[in-house]
């Protein structure tokens, strides 16, 4: 069977299975959070906008924020056969892309990755591998078949974590 | 992508020309002075779009462009982008600089300070054409320059207002200097309660009913 490609667009969550791959399209201050169960092989990815929930407990669309969005995900994967115990994550985005001449305490980028790491500790869920921050926009191809993410910069050579 | 929202009317499309083009002529006698050259400024097409559109306006989702980034206040908060297509930047900044550039992906400073001044100077003008028509007193920040994937730029301005449903405000403007011809697409995207603002504003000066 060949493998399809997922687009998964901003507040997104997509889960798939392996040949498959999930992907998210120019990831600036944006975070994707990947999930993998390498034995299953069935994974998931989160395109996550905002660190906190908290921040507008009004609005409920689960994919814009990373702790809820890790909880749907998670929710999702388990509900695909996945294993708790055998899930990993990965973290690809959050990049400063204007980073202006007033320099914010704390880019919201780095603040998504620091909310997502958070999440993923408190699930108990490790993350293998990260490629982050910086100033550059990300598109990211997550292979279902291995695990592995392709990252694509603007002229730079083709990364895989 | 590409989908056309219409929350405004043929009537206030023209009106938005119009703004555009009183401002694209502010521009460029103000641009024409800073390169000490003649250059003409034209708006070529005004329209209103979904975010979410917005790269597949600009040629696709792996579009690779310069972006000018301000930030605007007073009585509407949102941010202005000004869009250049990657393939045209050493011309530009060429003609700005009056200096050949090489790399578009790796400008010299003095042209990437260029861009940022050009971004300025439009945002400036659209800015003021639009105080002139509706009345509404607006500001920008400080300009900054990204060359990178149309949908990352995107992204992140989207992360900056907080929403994934954002209108935009497109006025797609053309450069004319020794029929060098070269676009610029400047996007004003104002902050959710900020639209209403502005279509209100917008909706009086044209003598129309408003919401408020």
């Amino acid at each position: 069977m060949p493998e399809r490609e997922w687009a998964v667009g901003i507040a997104e969550i997509k889960t798939a299975r392996s040949p498959d791959r999930l992907t998210a399209y120019g990831l600036g201050s944006c975070v994707g959070i990947s999930l993998y169960d390498r034995r299953n092989k069935v994974g998931g990815l989160a395109h996550v906008m905002l660190p906190s929930s908290l921040l507008h407990p009004q609005i409920s669309v689960p994919g814009k924020y990373a702790d809820t969005a890790i909880e749907k995900l998670l929710k999702a994967l388990l509900e695909e056969g996945a294993d708790l115990t055998a899930l990993e994550a990965k973290l690809v985005g959050g990049s400063n892309m204007f980073a202006s001449i007033i320099p914010q305490a704390v880019p919201i980028g780095m603040r998504n990755v620091s909310a997502s790491r958070d999440k993923l500790l408190e699930k108990g869920i490790p993350v293998l591998a990260e490629e982050v921050g910086g100033s550059q926009g990300r598109t990211v191809f997550f292979s279902l078949f291995d695990g592995r993410i392709e990252i694509r910069k603007l002229n730079q050579p083709i990364q895989w974590i | 992508m590409g989908e056309e929202t219409k929350p405004f009317t043929d009537f206030q499309i023209d009106a938005l020309k119009e703004i555009g083009n009183i401002g694209s002529g502010n521009a460029a006698t103000a641009l024409s002075q800073m390169v000490g050259r003649r250059v003409d400024m034209s708006v070529t097409k005004v329209l209103v779009l979904p975010a979410d559109a917005i790269a597949g306006f600009l040629g696709g989702i792996d579009k690779n462009v310069a972006a000018v980034h301000m930030p605007i206040y007073g009585e509407m908060l949102g941010v202005a982008l000004i869009f250049f297509p990657l393939e045209r930047l050493s011309e530009l900044s060429s003609m700005l600089i009056g200096r050949r550039e090489e790399d578009p992906s790796n400008l010299s400073e003095l042209g990437q300070s260029a861009i940022k001044e050009l971004g300025s100077i439009l945002t400036g003008a659209y800015l003021s054409a639009l105080f002139r028509f509706c009345h509404l007193q607006l500001i920008h920040g400080v300009p900054a320059l990204a060359i990178d994937m149309a949908q990352a730029v995107l992204d992140t301005v989207l992360v900056e207002l907080e929403q994934r449903e954002e209108v935009a405000i497109v006025i797609e403007t053309e450069f004319l200097e020794n029929e060098k011809q070269l676009t610029g697409s400047f996007f004003l995207l104002p902050e959710a309660d900020s639209l209403k603002k502005f279509f209100n504003a917008f909706s009086k000066a044209l003598g129309l009913p408003t919401d408020a």
